[in-house]
């Protein structure tokens, strides 16, 4: 009888647990394909790197935290205006890959690039999403080389908030750093703010400097100087993340300012000479569900500049027999403006299928330019303006995009499912036309994943490209197509475990017009075509129950095809070989202790320049954090490059006749309490 | 130095931790209780009237189990559901023939399992895991994040007599049997 009531009562009770079963793992797997831990199955090669873990390692910022990468390395410039390269495509131009922070893409306009984000300090950053390729997805703003998702505290979901924070850092080069980031919320409303503050006086041993190549004329070769060159830091950046319903804010203004390194005429500057490159955005983002649609209206403002004021030539240079007794100054300031807007519908009303479909809108413009020198007649030291009659940059330069997508997401099987559709982009200049992607993702059973993927993509030219002018080094074209990649990938993962996998990929990159100048050739050119293939392994995983252990090994090689001189030659200024890893020992939940290991291979010059190749390095870094449970603070010190490595990043052919080195060994103490 | 080496190694063995994902615990510790009572022989399986879910795991997850099991009896504080829940928690080594469990759930063990399975599925005790690897080592249950959230039964350790669940259980399950290890 007790039995019958119990089966009775179960009937009825059953059908309102699977139901919230159901309801949970829908939830559950919400999060987790928000947050990239399924990552393993999505339509993309994906390496995701949580903050918390990269704090462990003693990592700084978001740039060490990119050198963990399977196939990123580093590369630099005059400037310092570091960027990373993906599978060894295009090290010379800045815009292959692409930044975004919180889903707001911050790729400067001016150099397409986005150095001022690489020193984000780490303690700011609850995950890095890095996609290799262009992906598969057709999202209006697809990556060339790849892409990368920065995503702050401001992401929480219920059951998963974040903890205030308040973090202080201080390391070698005088380095400081405050910063916090907080979270108000009532029922309806979410506001974060996050903030901070970092300064270092850093210097890098460099020279002999670009004169000694006869950069300026080979009457100037014996002024040429070697010396410290100026790499110092100084920013602060202000985040605010606000929500409200269906409604989203997202804003930043980040002032990066930073020493003027070796020169942007490639004459070591001085100590105090500085470029700056802010940037500002403001996104608002309006996200519905109505029955089987979904729409997302997004609109935008973004504001970056480069403005620089330096010594561009030492004292007595001579051009065309005017001396300047006291060197050449220069102010030069361009100002950029991007306004955007975005109309997204998704549609999952078909049995097995989502279909994505929608524009956007992109107007960027220069809105400011000043062009100031030292009076070029006379060698007058004092400043003249020079914007109107002889100005760096086109301060009329603009450009409209427009984009249309269209996506199906089909889903054959539980196994099996399939991504396909189109970017059409069409631009005020060289359009990249209709970019068709499709892939599959195909899991045989919980340990084996396949995945294959084919994707075009493109990137357009950037202002420095198409509109610099009257500079020696430099000389826009406005007539330069975009660079086109058409991206072959095969993925395979095995599960070993819940938490542990290994990783493989092939890629096959067909690099079509790549942007290139030199100092002989300074006009930019659709200048190669590059062929380039390689794999890259990847496994994390632990050694026991102890442990953390994550290890990554790529290979890249291939041909540029150069097409003014009808030859081919190998990939130059590329590590064909990186390998990189950390180890974490948690002592308990107070204590870890960690080692990372990078290797980059060495890398061989562009034709005609006969100096030795790049030779290969290694660095050896080590970490201890303390975390006080109790009164919820953190302890980390760290050393990095404890072995004193020499690490360099190649200079250009015909700029500084050594390579750029960079830091020695340092070290880090961080300090760091949550609320 | 041999002395701190020597130290260092006594403080490892008794703190250290792994480190789970967790938002696949929150999963798993949201949805197991709730397979529990779609069995129809549950009431077979109470202790004190009561449903006895026993986390079992290594001394140094003892932060790692509390935390389950608070989160767990949070969500059952007050839930109307039939039967009150009860948390046990107890390390790998001191489990026997007298742990009182309805069900088990199991964190990670570098030790063998092989006497808990045994006696989980004597007993008709529902087992669940972690790590979807310890289903061919004869637990019932696991839950994995892939594509979508996925919730494995290992049918082979079913044993019918004790356990019996609802049908549609089934129907949102996926299967890993002999073939599939």
């Amino acid at each position: 009888m007790l039995l019958m009531l119990y089966l009775t009562s179960l009937g009825a009770q059953s059908n309102d647990l699977l139901e919230s079963i159901s309801s949970e793992m829908k939830q559950f797997n919400e999060v987790a394909t928000t947050t990239k831990q399924n990552e393993n199955y999505q339509p993309y090669i994906i390496s995701v790197f949580q903050g918390e873990e990269l704090e462990k390692l003693g990592v700084l910022n978001l740039k060490e935290a990119l050198l963990l990468v399977p196939g990123i390395d580093m590369t630099t410039d005059n400037f310092n205006n570091q960027t990373p390269i993906f599978r060894g495509s295009n090290s010379l131009s800045y815009g292959q890959s692409k930044l975004f922070i919180d889903g707001v893409s911050v790729n400067n306009l001016f150099f397409d690039a986005y150095s001022e984000y690489l020193s984000f300090p780490i303690e700011m950053i609850k995950r890095i999403e890095v996609v290799r390729g262009p992906g598969s997805k057709t999202n209006g703003i697809n990556a060339y080389a790849g892409s990368i998702n920065v995503i702050t505290y401001a992401e929480d979901f219920k059951g998963f908030e974040s903890s205030d924070k308040l973090v202080f850092k201080y390391g070698s080069s005088d380095y400081k750093m405050g910063g916090f980031f907080k979270t108000l919320k009532t029922d309806e409303l979410k506001l974060f703010i996050d903030f901070f503050y970092q300064e270092d006086d850093k210097k890098l041993p460099s020279g002999p400097d670009g004169l000694s190549r006869g950069v300026l004329g080979a009457s100037n070769i014996p002024l040429s100087r070697s010396g410290d060159a100026p790499v110092w830091l100084k920013d602060y950046s202000l985040g605010l993340s606000l929500e409200y319903k269906d409604f989203s804010i997202k804003a930043r203004m980040l002032e990066h300012e930073k020493g003027s390194a070796y020169g942007i005429n490639l004459a070591l500057p001085q100590d105090s000479d500085r470029v700056k490159l802010p940037s500002y955005y403001l996104d608002l983002d309006y996200d519905k569900k109505i029955g089987d649609f979904e729409l997302n209206i997004d609109a935008g403002i973004k504001y970056d500049a480069f403005d620089s004021y330096s010594k561009l030539a030492p004292d007595d240079l001579n051009l065309s027999n005017i001396i300047f007794y006291d060197g050449i100054y220069g102010e030069h300031f361009a100002a950029q403006r991007t306004l955007y807007h975005s109309f997204y519908i998704k549609y999952d009303g078909f049995d097995k299928h989502t279909i994505t479909t929608g524009y956007r809108l992109i107007r960027e413009e220069t809105i400011d330019m000043i062009s100031k020198l030292s009076n070029r007649a006379t060698g007058d030291v004092e400043l003249v303006d020079y914007s109107d009659t002889l100005p760096f940059f086109d301060k009329n330069a603009k450009r409209n995009i427009f984009i249309f997508s269209l996506q199906d997401e089909f889903w054959l099987n539980n196994n099996l499912s399939f991504i396909y559709g189109f970017n059409y982009e069409e631009t005020s200049y060289k359009d990249a036309g209709v970019e068709p992607r499709v892939s599959m993702v195909y899991q045989l059973d919980a340990e084996n994943i396949f995945k294959a993927i084919y994707s075009r993509s493109h990137r357009n030219t950037s202002w420095q490209e198409m509109f610099t002018m009257n500079n020696l080094a430099r000389v826009g074209n406005t007539d330069l197509q975009p660079e086109i990649v058409d991206a072959f990938e095969a993925a395979y993962i095995k599960k070993i475990s819940n938490d542990s996998h290994v990783k493989t990929n092939l890629f096959y990159l067909l690099n079509k017009d790549q942007i290139y100048n030199s100092s002989t050739s300074p006009e930019y050119k659709n200048a190669m075509d590059s062929d380039i293939y390689g794999f890259e392994i990847e496994y994390k995983g632990n050694i026991s129950n102890l442990d953390q252990l994550y290890l990554n090994y790529s290979y890249v090689t291939g041909e540029s095809y150069i097409k003014d001189e009808y030859r081919s030659e190998s990939l130059s200024n590329v590590a064909h070989h990186l390998a990189k890893g950390y180890y974490i020992y948690n002592i308990g939940r107070k204590l870890s202790l960690s080692t990372t290991v990078k290797y980059v291979g060495s890398k061989s010059r562009v034709s005609g320049d006969t100096r030795e190749k790049v030779k290969a390095y290694s660095t050896f870094d080590t970490a201890m954090r303390y975390k006080n449970i109790k009164h919820n603070f953190s302890l980390t010190f760290s050393i990095k490059n404890i072995f004193n490595s020499t690490v360099k990043f190649p200079s250009a052919i015909n700029t500084y006749l050594q390579d750029y080195e960079q830091e020695r060994r340092t070290f880090l103490v961080t300090l760091k309490k949550e609320f | 130095m041999k002395k701190i080496a020597l130290l260092f190694f006594i403080l490892v063995s008794y703190v250290y931790g792994y480190t789970y994902n967790k938002l696949l615990l929150k999963a798993q510790a949201s949805i197991f209780p709730k397979i529990i009572m779609l069995d129809k022989k549950l009431y077979e399986k109470l202790v004190d009237g009561k449903i006895v879910y026993t986390i079992v795991y290594e001394k140094n997850d003892y932060y790692t189990a509390s935390e389950i099991g608070r989160f767990i009896e949070a969500n059952y504080k007050n839930a109307s559901t039939k039967y009150a829940y009860k948390i046990n928690l107890v390390e790998f080594s001191e489990f026997s023939s007298e742990t009182e469990a309805t069900a088990i759930y199991v964190l990670n063990s570098n030790n063998q399992v092989q006497e808990l399975v045994d006696y989980a599925k004597k007993k008709g005790i529902i087992t669940f895991a972690y790590d979807i690897n310890y289903l061919k080592s004869g637990f019932l249950f696991s839950l994995m994040l892939e594509k979508s959230a996925v919730i494995y039964l290992n049918k082979d350790n079913l044993n019918s007599n004790k356990i019996d669940f609802v049908d549609s259980l089934y129907q949102i399950v996926n299967f890993l049997d002999k073939s599939s290890g």
